[in-house]
């Protein structure tokens, strides 16, 4: 490089080049590697080319998939805690709250954290027979709950430091969004009892037979 | 043969100047630092608001304790990335206290402008600590507004509307030296202002291009209802407009409009027929995101991130005309 900075030498600008293509394609691979992901997992094509990118674009936190209110806008999950004090007095309540969590973008990060943990939830398990069919499956079923638990564990920990010297709880829950033609019938509040559903840490087994 | 072989060589050449015009003609900075302010505002605003609850984000007794965000990072439950930080291991709450205190500082320096070409990298180092640091409870804010800082800090993007300014203003000189040009540099095109600036426009393509191609894999995108099923999410919500389902045709027009508009929008912001149009429905978008779903901070940063498509030259001319319009000018 020359010493004026727009001058650059040929060697100059073709080192800048590949610097931009390098950073361009860890701009680009990682949300085409959400995307084409399938069944039979991602497209060996596009993971090979994210293999030699991807530290990269990973230290740099540009390995998102940028999927906002998709692939369709969905319910929210809550947190909802539990502290009970020697007398056995209970008091709830859930993460986020519009009240308690202020200005907006500390309520935004209390409901990412509750978005977080059903992101990684995982029901207990693996089933024994998956163990026999698919050992690789059955690790990562297994690796992916203990992941759970260590947040979950991380969590209440937090709660029990804040509340000292009482029994904490939490339990996650879905905020279901109202039907729209059943709205346009017969509109409901947002806060409306029927749109809260508990979801319960179960294995699959229990699950299924409910 | 040979018309062949010359035709080959002169396509060749075409793309290699179209490569170099669009990389590499030098640009003012004018666009640039005044996405500085608006980004270092925003950052600065983003670690005070955490400031507020800092050890619950930060340290041992954090929602998410500092052994396990490590672990969510290091492969101790079989997902491992290369998302490293030095925050796992502060575990002093005084520590933590002092580190971010320095951020807050380092932060706002580079948002007035004030040593930028030291305080512009370490502020986004700084961030993206934090990020790494901060898993679980990260949104779009965070992703556009680290973005944009990683990018300013390849311009001199302190050269104008800046502390840096004033300062070369009234102390420089042109027997100055090298280092004192590097620091305090003119507000003049520059090629380090065009690739920050080219780097910008194409991540935010990226970014809309992915964000409309996940949304064409939905049902109610493509049927009409995904806005209002948005509008309808209390958690997001900073104001009800569910009433919006009186209006299936305005809101199902919004909800294709949206999509059509991510997914082309890589195409369309590039022609000058175009961009107005692409770039007004981008500002409408965003502050509808920021005004009823709850997230002014990223509808801001959005908005802003979308400036980049503005001629540094526009921004200095209405900028100037400002200035001169104003009392202290004199001239009004």
């Amino acid at each position: 490089m020359a010493s004026d900075p727009n001058v650059l030498t040929k060697q100059g600008r073709l080192l800048i080049s590949i610097l931009i293509i390098g950073h361009l394609l860890a701009v680009v691979l990682p949300p085409l590697s959400v995307q084409t992901r399938g069944p039979i997992g991602q497209s060996p094509s596009i993971a090979t080319a994210l293999g030699l990118i991807e530290r990269y674009s990973q230290m740099l936190y540009i390995d998102r998939g940028y999927a906002f209110f998709a692939p369709d806008p969905g319910p929210s999950h809550l947190i909802q805690a539990a502290v009970t004090d020697q007398n056995g007095k209970r008091v709830e309540w859930m993460y986020p709250d519009r009240e308690q969590h202020w200005p907006r973008l500390l309520y935004h990060r209390h409901f990412m954290l509750s978005e977080f943990m059903e992101e990684i939830y995982q029901p207990p398990g693996p089933p024994p027979e998956l163990r026999a069919l698919n050992r690789d499956e059955a690790i990562y079923w297994g690796e992916a709950r203990k992941r759970y638990e260590h947040v979950r564990r991380s969590v209440v920990d937090h709660l029990k430091y804040e509340n000292p010297d009482k029994e904490v709880a939490i339990r996650r829950v879905e905020h279901l969004l109202p039907d729209l033609l059943e709205y346009q019938i017969a509109p409901i509040e947002l806060t409306d009892e029927r749109l809260y559903r508990v979801l319960l840490d179960q294995n699959v087994q229990e699950a299924t037979s409910e | 043969m040979r018309t062949l072989g010359s035709d080959v060589k002169n396509w060749c050449t075409g793309y290699v100047e179209a490569w170099d015009r669009f990389w590499f003609t030098p640009r003012l900075p004018h666009t640039l630092s005044v996405l500085r302010i608006i980004t270092g505002v925003m950052l600065l605003y983003s670690h005070v608001v955490l400031a507020t609850d800092l050890t619950s984000f930060l340290g041992e007794t954090a929602w998410v304790n500092n052994e396990t965000s490590r672990q969510l990072h290091d492969g101790a439950f079989g997902f491992s990335d290369f998302g490293r930080t030095y925050l796992w291991y502060i575990s002093s709450p005084t520590l933590i206290w002092v580190h971010h205190i320095f951020t807050i500082g380092v932060t706002a320096c580079f948002a007035m402008g004030f040593l930028t070409r030291i305080t512009s990298p370490l502020a986004w180092f700084l961030q993206l600590m934090y990020l790494h640091r901060l898993t679980g409870v990260l949104f779009g804010f965070d992703q556009i507004v680290t973005y944009m800082t990683m990018y300013l800090m390849l311009a001199p993007s302190g050269s104008c509307y800046s502390v840096d300014s004033l300062i070369r203003d009234r102390f420089g000189s042109p027997s100055r030296g090298r280092f004192w040009k590097w620091l305090w540099p003119e507000s003049t095109p520059t090629i380090s202002s065009n690739i920050a600036t080219r780097l910008l426009q194409l991540h935010l393509c990226v970014i809309y291009l992915f964000g409309g191609i996940s949304k064409t894999r939905g049902q109610t995108w493509w049927d009409g209802t995904a806005v209002w099923y948005s509008v309808s999410n209390y958690e997001y919500q900073s104001m009800n407009m569910t009433w919006l389902y009186r209006y299936p045709r305005f809101f199902s027009a919004m909800t294709h409009a949206t999509l059509f508009w991510e997914v082309f929008y890589c195409a369309l912001v590039w022609p000058r027929l175009t961009r107005p149009f692409v770039l007004a429905f981008a500002v409408m978008m965003h502050a509808g995101i920021a005004l009823f779903l709850g997230m002014i901070t990223f509808g801001t940063m959005m908005i802003a991130a979308n400036m980049i498509f503005i001629s540094p030259e526009w921004v200095q001319g209405s900028l100037g005309k400002m200035r001169a319009g104003s009392p202290e000018s004199g001239n009004s």
